[in-house]
């Protein structure tokens, strides 16, 4: 019956906590063993029981979408996952690079400022956000 | 075993039906639609718990804990007055889809 109670718990994971989410899950599992009984009693084995209970429960995408979970909120928040990796990642690069930048900078005045060198590294270190920010554009833009 | 997706636009005025019989509960729904079919159809428990779900939204059922039973207590659902009221009104519409829809399939061999 465990095996009952961890599929249940799956099944549910992504329906925000709720009270109104305990209850339905109660009734589920409670119904759900009751059945695996009612196959015990008939002749089937435990395992078999459960199995047959777990595969006619069917798909619970109606059921997700009356406690308040559409399919369509689940990608919309995968999403908004992405998009601040990306805003993140854009970040670190705009910083990163502003600090190689400076210390190319530091380096030519201090040690050669006769002849400005440091412009050209900066051209390869500016791929890097520049790179992010088109990245983090696609995802912006869908 | 007739296609679910056929029925299902039917299944809030089946479940009502049956509990507007006598107060049921989730997995008894279950066996007594397989049984009155004899087996030709079966509700997913997962459709059913939805339907629950969307018939109380619209206070045409309401539910209430029973006696303890073997897993815990059992959750029963009992129909609204407003329930029995759309249960006849849907009666109504099914004899009206019926004789619309013979018109076209009866007498076709």
């Amino acid at each position: 019956m465990k095996k009952l109670a961890q599929h249940v718990n799956e099944l549910f994971k992504e329906v925000p906590e709720s009270e109104k989410k305990e209850m339905v899950m109660q009734e589920v599992l409670q119904n759900l063993e009751e059945k695996v009984w009612d196959l015990m009693e008939q002749g089937k084995e435990e395992e078999d029981a459960i199995n047959k209970a777990i595969v006619d429960f069917g798909d619970i995408g109606d059921l997700k979408e009356e406690l308040g979970v559409s399919e369509d909120s689940s990608a919309t928040q995968a999403r908004r996952n992405k998009l601040m990796n990306r805003k993140l990642n854009l970040g670190y690069s705009i910083w990163g690079s502003l600090l190689i930048i400076g210390l190319l900078v530091f380096i030519n005045f201090y040690y050669s400022p006769g002849v400005i060198w440091f412009v050209y590294p900066t051209f390869a270190v500016l791929w890097w956000p520049l790179s992010m920010y088109y990245s983090w554009l696609r995802v912006k833009k869908g | 075993m007739i296609r679910s997706d056929i029925i299902r636009g039917h299944l809030d005025s089946i479940i009502l039906r049956l509990i507007m019989e006598k107060d049921r509960y989730g997995y008894e729904i279950s066996k007594e639609i397989s049984e009155r079919t004899d087996q030709r159809f079966q509700i997913k428990e997962a459709t059913l718990y939805a339907v629950f779900q969307r018939l109380e939204k619209k206070e045409l059922i309401q539910s209430y804990y029973g006696s303890e039973s073997k897993g815990g207590k059992r959750k029963y659902y009992r129909i609204t007055t407003l329930g029995k009221a759309y249960f006849k009104e849907t009666v109504e519409e099914w004899k009206e889809i019926k004789d619309i829809v013979d018109i076209f399939m009866e007498g076709f061999d």
